[in-house]
């Protein structure tokens, strides 16, 4: 009898936790379904839209987003540097390359939830393409740290893990066939404090 | 033995089945989602600012540091409704949402008539009746057929650098939302 009960109950209290457990790991995920790659650059064209899968709609509930539409901007997402190591906020990195079509885009350097962080400074962790210098061939180097650097530069401040956000406005390649051969730019570390 | 593997099976499967249906569950019941969060901060037609800037957190994330939103939620079943901001600023874009926050139709300042945002939501039975005797006020509106009652409409505008600050938000604080008599 006891031994029934004890079964039953382990059966239940696996098929609770880790039902539940794998929904909460597979929402926090960065990486998942419907993601595309570039580079390091991870975007989810599909999400908050009507045919998304149900993890991104899922996601898109829990976390409150109201994403970007088509005509309005696509966003990637990076998590790592270009040696597969996890960016952090106490290391200084280097964003080199060319940009695929858009009126303009934006990037700035966000924590865990994707908001930009804070610098404690009047500066924002936040670039645009209007503003930044370019080199003859239309490429842009940007300098990441909490180091004032030459060029262009983008503002870091704090520890712990770091995302780069870059954000495409009114362009062709939010509709998915533009995403074939889409170039991103690179991430390079630069060198961390210790 | 046998009993314990037969208990681990019935976990795994059990498992599966949890995870299935609190994945579908969670868009139901969430009471995180844009919609909530805009119906705690303010009421039906009126529009909210988004960003942090307006003070306190921001109501909606993931919004771009460099942007300054606002949004209004809206109920077709009470009519059609009129959203419009004047022009003078460098990018706008609008996105108008359903209940559960899908992204049902997008446009942005390239694709207005004017600089001028003037967009009107309305159901397809709604159009039909608008368009038999179009208002001579709504000639020029963008008009956005949407499947759906309650909804939400975002407009977000760029802010390319500190001085644009305040003109950017004068352009969302002079935006309207409201419902439309036909």
């Amino acid at each position: 009898m006891l031994k029934t009960v004890s079964l039953t109950l382990l059966s239940l209290a696996m098929a609770i936790g880790l039902g539940g457990g794998s929904v909460w790991y597979a929402l926090n995920a960065q990486d998942g379904v419907g993601a595309i790659r570039i580079g390091q650059w991870t975007a989810f064209p599909e999400i908050g839209t009507e045919g998304s899968d149900p993890y991104s709609k899922a996601r898109v509930a829990r976390e409150g987003v109201l994403a970007l539409g088509r005509a309005e901007g696509l966003s990637f997402v990076a998590e790592r540097d270009e040696a597969g190591q996890p960016l952090k906020r106490e290391c200084a990195y280097s964003i080199e390359g060319g940009y695929p079509t858009a009126r303009f885009w934006t990037l700035y350097a966000a924590d865990q939830s994707l908001g930009v962080i804070d610098t404690g400074k009047a500066r924002q962790a936040a670039l645009q393409s209007y503003e930044v210098l370019r080199r003859p061939d239309n490429s842009v180097v940007i300098s990441v740290g909490d180091r004032p650097a030459p060029g262009n530069w983008l503002l870091t401040a704090g520890f712990g893990k770091m995302y780069f956000v870059l954000t495409f406005y009114d362009t062709p390649i939010a509709s998915s066939t533009g995403l074939s051969d889409v170039a991103l730019p690179r991430i390079l570390k630069a060198g961390c404090h210790a | 033995m046998r009993s314990l593997l037969h208990a681990l099976v019935l976990g795994l499967l059990g498992a599966g089945i949890v995870h299935i249906a609190v994945l579908f569950l969670v868009p139901e019941f969430s009471e995180r989602d844009a919609w909530s969060r805009l119906a705690m901060a303010s009421h039906l037609y009126k529009m909210t600012r988004l960003d942090a800037e307006a003070g306190g957190a921001p109501v909606v994330k993931s919004v771009d540091p460099m942007f300054y939103a606002a949004a209004c939620r809206f109920n077709l079943a009470d009519g059609l409704v009129r959203i419009r901001a004047p022009g003078d600023v460098p990018f706008w874009s609008a996105s108008v949402y359903d209940r559960s926050g899908h992204n049902i139709y997008s446009f942005n300042d390239h694709n207005a008539n004017s600089e001028k945002l003037d967009a009107v939501v309305l159901t397809p039975a709604q159009m039909i009746d608008v368009r038999r005797d179009l208002p001579e006020d709504l000639q020029g509106a963008i008009f956005v057929e949407a499947p759906i009652e309650e909804g939400i409409f975002v407009v977000r505008a760029f802010v390319p650098d500190d001085s644009w600050k305040p003109i950017v938000s004068r352009f969302l604080e002079q935006s309207a939302c409201e419902l439309q008599e036909y």
